[in-house]
């Protein structure tokens, strides 16, 4: 199997556009939220990956890591196979990306993606 | 949670009313029978007037504050998934329901996570019956 490379990061906090002040003034990051979704998408610096910003529907602010895989509906059925539980079935997002999220059996929530197009 | 609780005032008092329960939380018991089936959102400031009638601590009022916003934005949302003119994007849903993006967003993961809400094409949301319930 050819290895699923980290590409996304996501904060989820509470108030995603104070959080971009923070990060543009205190990392330089370059915030964008145009796009359907508003969704709050920062641009890889170099030598680093992509992430973005999504506001917290409930619990403690958190990280999470995107892997990008194939084939989302594969990639799930695997990880529940081998003990992950889905806490976001796969959606797919108004740009045509798809995504979902699962827990591993370590307790660590992971994204699934499948990118409509790559990054430039 | 009101639900809750006026079925725990009922355990200790099995004649205790729901006109008794209005009249203790100063509200009209045909609006406060709405609100407890579901069937009328309060205001988030009439939740947090109800919250304090009910004597909840203020981390606990924030929460289901919160929890109660949250809610009518998913209700709301969920209205809207079933228009005919629907189209799939949180801006166009923060300027239809005048909410904010962010507001969307976080009612969006929850019916998500939930179940209750599938992006099945970038062009198709729909909603579902919560897991629970199928």
């Amino acid at each position: 199997m050819k290895p699923c490379p980290v590409v996304h990061w996501q904060a989820l906090v509470r108030d995603p556009g104070r959080a971009a002040g923070f990060y543009a003034t205190c990392f330089g990051w370059n915030v964008d939220d145009r796009n359907a979704l508003g969704y709050r998408e920062v641009a890889a610096a170099e030598g680093g990956i992509g992430g973005g910003l999504w506001p917290l529907a409930e619990g403690s602010p958190l990280v999470q890591l995107f892997v990008e895989v194939p084939n989302v509906e594969n990639a799930l059925a695997t990880a529940h196979t081998n003990g992950a539980q889905v806490i976001i079935p796969k959606q797919i997002l108004p740009d045509g990306d798809e995504m979902a999220v699962i827990l591993d059996p370590e307790g660590i929530a992971w994204g699934l993606m499948r990118r409509a197009r790559q990054p430039q | 949670m009101l639900s809750e609780e006026f079925e725990r005032r009922r355990r200790s008092n099995p004649r205790y009313s729901l006109r008794a329960f209005a009249l203790s939380l100063r509200i009209d018991s045909a609006t406060l029978s709405q609100v407890m089936r579901e069937r009328r959102r309060p205001s988030p400031r009439a939740t947090e007037a109800l919250c304090v009638r009910l004597g909840l601590a203020e981390p606990q009022r924030e929460m289901l504050s919160c929890e109660a916003r949250r809610a009518g934005h998913e209700r709301r949302i969920l209205r809207q998934l079933g228009r005919a003119d629907f189209v799939a994007g949180s801006r166009r849903l923060a300027r239809r329901l005048r909410l904010r993006v962010d507001e969307i967003n976080a009612a969006l993961a929850q019916l998500a996570r939930e179940g209750r809400l599938r992006m099945v094409s970038p062009a198709r949301w729909v909603a579902l019956e919560p897991d629970g319930a199928r």
